[in-house]
């Protein structure tokens, strides 16, 4: 039933896309360095610097299209639906993820493609860490309802990293805005300074005049010094101590402890020497709202599926499985993202902040339910 | 829920005070609940509502649910698995082994019901108004966002203008008005969806907990495990685990007999020759009116039958044993024996006499082990499986024996601790055989056990239910997710087309996604300017656009459109 040659292929392939996509995340940052970022607010590249995000967005395209293969070729070699377990459902997260990233991005902002293409690295290693062999699927698993139900969550879940990965930048720019704000002289009101304290119910609208009209006068403010008021030791250090307390609490192992711990802190640097060279903070936090909101509705169906699915399989839409649970916390704080973003008082990054522990939540719903707790929905996993 | 747009949150009359009274009174019941009320229609209300509910799921999803997996949580109990017993009495008084069952769970999902209700009522209302009435943009439709001068054609009356202008607004809803200063004007929407789209969504949660009560109250789910040739009926007892809502009557069990024919396994092949490619049941119904069916479960693929739903649940090994007593022939035992997959082997227990209740004659209890193995070989690192089927089966019987095997406890007999000491003695047999067990010497033996030959006999695992308003559920989870997308993807956008002395205005002004406003007005624009009749009378001597205002650039709305009726004029 396994086409044992196919199979292989299809690994190897992963393996170049997987090693594409790096090269494309480097020329990506290569071209960052060598642009700077003029005292008017415009991005000047140098003929190296511009030459190295072209490379960078071939490659990404390139590894893209490899990845494309790779995945569908795994599904040709076991005669099903790529998405069986955790090893095919993370290569096609990060797919994606990559996909939506290129479709979204590509001309306007190259450098939050960069980070786009970091998460989905960090997706499509950790898939190779829960590497299962192709194989064919248990019959519970073969229902054209799983197959809607995981493209659907699978689909919803990579957007939401392309969202994360936003949330995120869109959190250190501010906070950057604002530190500029308040050491600059003129005090003028930033982006940052507009999500502080909405005056009235048209707070939405005066931030969104802020983004289009002063956008430059930010600029101006800050082209370095948005870097140079955030503590640079902080970037690395934070997820390299975070990382390294985890993967010591969760597997005692330290060597892969200390690398996944040095990669975290080569992507904390990362963002803060990027830090200038991002759009502005309410554009990063449309683009991350937009992205959540076009996520939300496709993991509301996903879900619903699921439950139908769950009817047919199991003889209930709905029995709190750890799964089910799981799916239901990540669904209840996103739609509370969505909710805090048009609240008074949790506009910015308070609400960001709820967008990021939504994802925490996707994140373990996804991997510790499937890895550490025994459910129904356990046999999907590795 | 309620919109930062409403301002009812921040008005003075919110003190409790009531107005009159000189002191600040202890609020009495009205004012608490007034109080309580305008605190649950607080936006900020309803997201701490969603965060603990978020909290309390989380947590369910990592310790163990006594609904779910039950056994788990009592191991918890006694301490065996998870933290410690310690741990577990307080888990148990914070009710946090059924969260979904427990009080404050109850008390948080009517909060947050209370809440939504709070900001659902105002915002229906204040919806009606809006999608009833055209939006009043004031006298001065100049000072909007996006506002534009056409060329006004000469000799055409306002109808005439507007009646032309009307059809590029298809897909927009476009009323006729008049202006503060009674000029005719065209008012256009779009974008009621957004709000229309969000009440949906957010009124269908009462619809569809409104499906979920009612069908869990008249719900039943039984389960039980049976050999083929074997028949069970839809009867209170006759299901081995059942559990029904609070509204399902025991005279609400119609009385099907269910009786299965046949059972069918297959497995893959290599590595995976363990795992089962897929089982079927065929089993033949017979409902109380006389009508029979034959039908085959399969897992994914359940049958309804007699408002009852059969699922396929699980399966296994059942194959026919007989104990015979060695002294006298008589059949102390015989039944196809439901055994359950223990790493490989096929392992079940049951009882054959059960001792005597008279304390003055007792006689022992005797209990039964089997080990059934289908298809392994020996080494000398021990058995080696080589496949699930039964190319091989073999079966180890051993008899218990002493006066307390507990066989007359209500437990299962498959948990009860059985001593070696009160082993009798045991025996391998294949299909076919049978063998002694309790040697007596000259006599014989005490017990002969038999193997019933032929093919193994399988069991199988069904699940029936019953599970009214699914329909309701699945109606209300599809209003839910047609209301989320236009309240996402809906933009709101208001257009205003008033004719004046010598031009046409065309204004506009976006709510939402307000930078992709400018091309579309600039669309507009020029497909209304297009559809302008063709002049009639001598051209103005004005200028053809009078201003243009910013951010439609002047260069592009101002080049040239040939409207089509001029063309056909020429």
């Amino acid at each position: 039933m396994t086409d044992t040659a196919l199979a292989q292929t299809s690994n190897l392939l992963f393996t170049v896309a997987l090693f594409t996509y790096l090269g494309a995340m480097i020329s990506l940052f290569f071209g960052l360095a060598f642009t700077k970022v003029q005292a008017d607010g415009v991005e000047a590249s140098t003929v190296a610097g511009s030459r190295a995000r072209t490379l960078g967005m071939v490659l990404l395209t390139g590894g893209f299209a490899i990845h494309l293969i790779s995945w569908l070729s795994r599904g040709i070699a076991t005669g099903r639906f790529p998405l069986g377990n955790m090893y095919e459902y993370g290569s096609g997260m990060a797919l994606l993820a990559v996909g939506t990233g290129l479709f979204l991005i590509r001309r306007k902002y190259p450098n939050l493609l960069a980070f786009v293409t970091v998460g989905a690295i960090l997706m499509m290693v950790t898939s190779l860490l829960l590497f299962a062999e192709a194989g064919p699927l248990l019959p519970a698993l073969e229902s054209y309802w799983l197959q809607i139900h995981v493209s659907a969550m699978m689909f919803s879940s990579s957007v939401f990293i392309v969202a994360f990965t936003f949330t995120v930048l869109y959190l250190v720019k501010d906070r950057a805005e604002r530190k500029v704000s308040m050491t600059d002289t003129f005090g003028g009101s930033t982006v940052g300074a507009a999500h502080l304290a909405p005056p009235d119910a048209r707070a939405e609208e005066i931030v969104g005049r802020v983004a289009e009209g002063e956008e430059r006068e930010v600029e101006e403010a800050s082209a370095t010094a948005q870097r140079d008021v955030v503590n640079p030791l902080l970037f690395p250090v934070v997820p390299f101590v975070v990382v390294l307390v985890f993967v010591l609490a969760v597997w005692r192992a330290f060597f892969p402890a200390m690398l996944a711990a040095s990669a975290f802190a080569l992507i904390g640097a990362g963002i803060w020497y990027a830090i200038p060279h991002l759009p502005p903070a309410a554009k990063l936090d449309n683009l991350a709202y937009r992205t959540t909101a076009f996520a939300f509705p496709l993991i509301t169906f996903g879900i619903m599926c699921g439950a139908i699915w769950a009817e047919e399989a199991w003889g209930r839409y709905w029995g709190w499985d750890p799964k089910e649970t799981g799916s239901f916390v990540t669904w209840t704080l996103y739609a509370a993202y969505l909710h805090a973003r048009s609240t008074r008082g949790w506009r910015g990054p308070k609400a960001a902040w709820v967008g990021v522990i939504g994802f925490g939540a996707l994140m373990i719903t996804y991997y510790a339910v499937n890895l550490f707790v025994v459910g129904l929905h356990s046999y999907a996993g590795v | 829920m309620t919109n930062s747009s409403a301002p009812d949150t921040a008005r003075p009359e919110d003190a409790a005070t009531p107005a009159g009274s000189r002191l600040p009174l202890i609020p009495g019941p009205w004012e608490t609940a007034v109080l309580v009320w305008k605190r649950l229609r607080r936006m900020s209300t309803a997201l701490v509502l969603l965060f603990i509910l978020a909290t309390a799921t989380l947590v369910a999803t990592f310790i163990p649910q006594e609904p779910v997996i039950a056994s788990t949580v009592s191991a918890w109990r006694e301490g065996t698995e998870g933290p410690g017993a310690g741990v577990a009495r307080v888990l148990d008084a914070l009710s946090l082994f059924d969260v979904f069952g427990s009080w404050w769970f109850a008390v948080l999902t009517v909060a947050l019901l209370v809440s939504l209700t709070a900001c659902l009522i105002p915002r229906w209302r204040v919806f009606f108004r809006n999608v009833r009435m055209p939006a009043n943009a004031g006298a001065n439709l100049r000072r909007l966002s996006h506002s534009i001068e056409l060329t006004r054609p000469a000799g055409a009356s306002e109808d005439e203008v507007l009646d032309a202008v009307q059809p590029v607004f298809r897909t927009y809803r476009s009323r006729r008005v008049i202006s503060p200063d009674g000029r005719a004007r065209l008012a256009v929407e779009r974008g009621h969806w957004r709000e229309g789209g969000s009440l949906v969504f957010h009124t269908s949660f009462y619809l569809l907990l409104i499906g979920v009560a009612l069908g869990s109250a008249f719900s039943f789910t039984g389960q039980i495990d049976i050999a083929e040739g074997e028949r069970f009926a839809d009867t209170p007892l006759g299901y081995q685990a059942r559990s029904a809502g609070t509204f399902w009557d025991e005279s609400d069990h119609r009385g099907a007999i269910t009786t299965i024919d046949d059972f069918e396994v297959t497995y893959l092949d290599g590595d995976n020759r363990f795992v089962a490619d897929e089982f079927v049941s065929t089993v033949t119904f017979e409902g109380a009116d006389g009508t029979t069916r034959t039908e085959e479960i399969r897992v994914n693929h359940p049958v309804h039958f007699d408002g009852l739903t059969y699922y396929q649940r699980a399966f296994g090994f059942a194959p026919q044993v007989t104990v015979r007593s060695g002294l006298d022939g008589s059949d102390l035992f015989q039944s196809n024996m439901i055994l359950r997959d223990d790493g490989g082997f096929w392992t079940g227990r049951a009882k054959i006499t059960q001792g005597s209740d008279d304390p003055a004659r007792p006689l022992p209890q005797i209990g039964m082990e089997v080990v059934f193995i289908p298809d392994a070989s020996i080494t000398d690192e021990g058995f080696r499986f080589n496949s699930p089927e039964p190319n091989n089966p073999r079966m180890a019987v051993t008899i218990y024996s002493a006066d307390d095997l507990g066989l007359d406890r209500t437990v299962p007999v498959s948990q009860l601790e059985w001593p070696e000491s009160a082993i009798l003695g045991s025996a391998m047999i294949t299909p076919g055989e049978s063998a002694g067990i309790g040697d007596l010497g000259e006599l014989g033996s005490l017990f002969e056990v038999e193997f019933g030959g032929g093919e193994i006999t399988m069991w199988t695992g069904l699940q029936v239910s019953h599970q009214p308003f699914r329909w309701l559920i699945l109606t209300a989870a599809s209003l839910l997710l047609m209301g989320l997308i236009p309240s996402m993807y809906a933009y709101r956008r208001r257009v205003w087309v008033q004719v004046e002395d010598n031009h046409v205005l065309v204004a506009g002004v976006a709510l939402h996604r307000k930078d992709r406003f400018s091309e579309e007005f600039e669309d507009l624009v020029s497909r209304v300017r297009g559809a302008l009749p063709a002049a009639t009378g001598p051209p103005p001597s004005a200028p053809a656009e009078l201003g243009v205002r910013d951010p439609v650039p002047a260069s592009t709305s101002s080049a040239p459109h040939p409207p089509s009726s001029d063309r056909s004029d020429l």
